[in-house]
């Protein structure tokens, strides 16, 4: 038995040496070479360049926005991302994981339970400001809270009105603020990817009903005809692929770039 | 759910019902007596791997010493991986400097990736390095695959063959990679890239956007890994966000294509063992089980994402058209729609590769079930390469019992006798995972510190926790990714799940086939229960469905539906 088991362990140390050479050394590195022969473009990760700098990748999403992290009116915003510590990290891709019924990412709707902060639980939101009925505060650092049974002595951050602050974070609240960011009426319909992080953080592309809602925006403060605006935007509208596998999306980096004032 | 997402899902249908005979068509002729197409090109490669093996293919083993080879190359393989994984960070080739694992994610990610779970509790850009990812995680990749395939072909000779012995593990592995993995991962890999998916070997690139600030823009060979990670149905990816990243699964093509990898094997495989036996028909009736378990939990899952959360406040449009993409968007791309990523990630959980390409963790409890009983049917729909074939001959085992029982018949399958020592090992089979899933679930939400390392609140965040041990001990690996597992509770519980999950099945499989090996092969009769019609594929999908269902329905009841009903 002992001889067997020693024959064995021998014998498997040796497979694994060979698939480490094979598998692990020889196969990726014919991949590489192959791969950059015939597709170097996108082997490289299909980098945009202007005047030899590199803009980043036209299959990942980026921030349009200032220094501060408000975003530039002059550009199509892309969608939320939930990656960490700043938006579009291409170093920590990810989601925000948060649940369908979870409040901070849906807000304090009908069918979210409600707790005040002694714990018991709140027939309507007692968050509730006059703009925001959904209202999940947030923390004197301007945190989410576990709005679900809150530790005991939460303190919630309020406004200069001693009103409470809202995570801007959850849907509800992004509607708002999209609606206040492209002058659409408060009770417009906003297309849903305009308001949810996707799966990687990075997404590339937002839906023509959310490209369409930002064109009047972007026209005015670019003092452009709304027309060419929407023009662009289905130009670099990428179609169902084959016409049939996946979804239509309007790349938002390429559509930015069309706009032409990159420095 | 619209026409476009029912023609994403036809066409995953007509793919693979054009493809899976084909496979198996092949795989038969690699893996049975006579010749097979690649012979001249390959047999020469193998014979030099044996030579330095010192293994004579033909010395076929019994399954005794094929379960022992399968175990000492686990151990070898689990070892191997940990020891590159806590030395990756002095090791070459590490452009983005990852550091070395620790004792507990080392573990974790070596049992994770051997047993083709791929459960991952890092983050693939800054925790691991090139090196590691290529030469130790691929490695597994493969193996695992090649391992499953090699014990599914052991339990095929066993249960249909009239030697006493169940075929030469070493051999078997060898043509499992080179007839099978290897070459097909090259044609995946190129198809991958000329699509965007990233392959180069540079560190990451630093970019300076048009509105300021910079980039990191990720690199390495991500392609290479994405393809046996969807072909040997293991689910782990080179970056952390895995199949919703541009750089993995680009387009909506990919989408499906990847999909593809993963399921068409799996049915493949089930083809090949009705070749093999003799009784091709018997193999389509396990596909055609198969086939209405993947269609039924995927178009559950697509036309729950599709249709959306109703959480979501009015004045946010989920109406799902051309222009606006719709469903519950939270954790997808649009590239994919909602329907499509459910198409994608629902219809992966039905196998040991778990590939995600949207957040789980966000998916509606009704979406988010569909994933959850896909894994706890045993993952026959079409399960793993290999796993998915012995796990549903388990099932059968059991059915074709329960079957003689009703109709006072001796239970045979294949002409064999089915006594008290096969049924034993069959139940113990069917009662190992469950078991080891409510066990750690069960210490995991009495104690403290496990219980408070979910995301989410009430409900949803019990499912997390079930889901965990749900996945890993099936060697899924996908993820309710909110849960915090990075802990050493969970990073020790999980690794063990998944080892005991992997080798424990695989050894009553194989004890099973060979307490069958080599049994009198009784002729068939009139009074044989008929095991390749239509009447026994409706009985074993209800033995599949009342197995399952019993076992796990208040786990179920307590989670995705319980969070259903009072939301």
């Amino acid at each position: 038995m002992h001889a067997l088991l020693y024959r064995q362990l021998v014998r498997s140390l040796v497979m694994f040496a060979i698939v480490t050479v094979l598998a692990g050394i020889a196969y990726p590195l014919m991949v590489t070479g192959a791969a950059n022969v015939a597709f170097s473009h996108q082997a490289q990760g299909s980098l945009l360049y202007h005047n030899g700098r590199l803009l980043g990748s036209s299959l990942l999403g980026q921030n349009f926005t200032d220094a501060k992290g408000k975003p530039l009116p002059q550009y199509f915003q892309p969608r939320p991302s939930a990656t960490s510590p700043t938006p579009y990290d291409g170093d920590a891709s990810g989601a925000s994981n948060l649940g369908p019924t979870n409040p901070l990412l849906v807000g304090f709707v009908a069918g979210v339970t409600t707790y005040r902060q002694d714990g018991s639980v709140a027939p309507r939101n007692p968050y509730a400001t006059r703009t925001d009925p959904y209202c999940v505060p947030t923390d004197p650092q301007g945190s989410p809270i576990s709005v679900v049974n809150p530790p005991p002595g939460q303190r919630y951050a309020r406004n200069a009105h001693g009103g409470y602050v809202c995570d801007p974070n959850t849907i509800p609240e992004r509607a708002i603020a999209y609606r206040q960011f492209n002058g659409l009426s408060p009770h417009a319909m906003v297309p849903v990817d305009a308001v949810t992080a996707s799966g990687s953080g990075l997404d590339p592309e937002i839906s023509v009903a959310n490209a369409l809602d930002q064109a009047p925006r972007v026209a005015r403060v670019r003092r452009r005809n709304l027309a060419s605006i929407v023009a662009l935007v289905h130009r670099y509208t990428e179609g169902r692929q084959f016409g049939f596998l996946g979804e239509e999306g309007v790349n938002v980096l390429e559509l930015n770039m069309s706009l032409g004032g990159e420095q | 759910m619209n026409a476009w997402d029912w023609a994403q899902l036809a066409f995953i249908g007509v793919a693979t019902a054009v493809l899976a005979p084909l496979g198996g068509k092949y795989l038969a002729a690699v893996f049975g007596p006579g010749k097979a197409p690649g012979d001249r090109l390959m047999e020469p490669i193998e014979r030099a791997g044996y030579r330095l093996l010192r293994v004579d293919p033909d010395n076929e083993q019994r399954w005794t010493s094929y379960a022992l080879s399968v175990l000492a190359f686990g151990l070898v393989s689990v070892v191997g991986l940990y020891v590159i994984l806590r030395l990756q960070g002095v090791l070459p080739f590490n452009p983005t400097r990852a550091p070395g694992m620790s004792p507990a994610l080392a573990f974790n990610t070596a049992a994770s990736f051997i047993t083709g779970t791929d459960w991952q509790a890092y983050a693939g850009e800054t925790q691991a390095s090139y090196l590691a990812q290529m030469a130790g995680l691929v490695v597994a990749q493969f193996t695992a695959a090649a391992v499953g395939l090699a014990v599914a072909l052991a339990v095929i000779r066993g249960v249909a063959g009239d030697r006493h012995t169940v075929g030469n593990f070493w051999a078997d592995l060898t043509k499992s990679l080179t007839r099978v993995f290897l070459p097909l991962s090259v044609i995946g890999a190129l198809v991958l890239v000329s699509q965007g998916a990233v392959q180069n070997l540079h560190g990451f690139l630093t970019a300076h956007p048009v509105a300021g600030g910079t980039q990191q823009i990720p690199a390495g060979p991500i392609a290479s890994m994405e393809v046996i990670k969807l072909l040997g149905t293991n689910g782990g990816s080179f970056l952390n966000a895995g199949g919703a990243h541009p750089f993995e699964n680009p387009s909506g093509f990919t989408n499906m294509f990847d999909l593809l990898l993963v399921i068409v094997l799996p049915f493949s495989i089930a083809l090949m063992f009705g070749r093999l036996i003799g009784r091709p028909n018997q193999g389509r009736v396990l596909v055609v089980v198969m086939a209405i378990i993947f269609v039924a939990h995927t178009a559950v899952g697509m036309q729950a994402e599709s249709h959306g959360n109703h959480l979501i406040a009015a004045g946010v449009s989920q109406q799902t058209s051309t222009a606006n993409v719709g469903g519950n968007m939270e954790g997808k791309e649009v590239r994919f729609g909602p329907a499509g990523s459910a198409l994608m990630t629902v219809g992966t959980m039905g196998t040991t590769a778990g590939a995600t390409d949207s957040a789980l963790d966000s998916y509606t409890p009704v979406g988010g079930a569909s994933a959850l009983v896909a894994i706890i049917l045993g993952e026959i729909s079409p399960g793993g390469d290999g796993g998915g074939l012995y796990g549903i001959l388990m099932m059968v085992i059991l059915a074709v019992f329960v079957a003689g029982l009703m109709v006072g018949r001796t239970p045979e399958f294949l002409g064999k006798k089915i006594g008290p020592t096969q049924m034993k090992l069959a139940v113990l089979y069917a009662l190992t995972i469950p078991f080891v899933i409510l066990t750690f679930s069960g210490f995991s939400l009495v104690l403290a510190g496990p219980s408070s390392d979910a995301l989410n609140p009430g409900l949803h965040g019990f499912t997390e926790i079930v889901y965990a041990f749900a996945s890993v001990t099936n060697n899924n690996g996908s993820a309710f990714g909110g849960l915090n597992a990075t802990g050493i509770w969970y990073q020790t519980t999980l690794g063990v799940a998944m080892l005991l999950g992997r080798f424990l099945p695989i050894v009553l499989a194989l004890a099973l086939a060979g307490s069958l090996a080599g049994a009198r092969v009784h002729a068939r009769t009139r009074a044989t229960l008929e095991t390749a019609g239509p009447t026994f594929a409706a009985f074993l999908l209800g033995v599949i469905v009342t197995v399952g269902g019993l076992i796990y329905f208040p786990m179920l009841m307590l989670g995705p539906i319980g969070e259903r009903l009072i939301s």
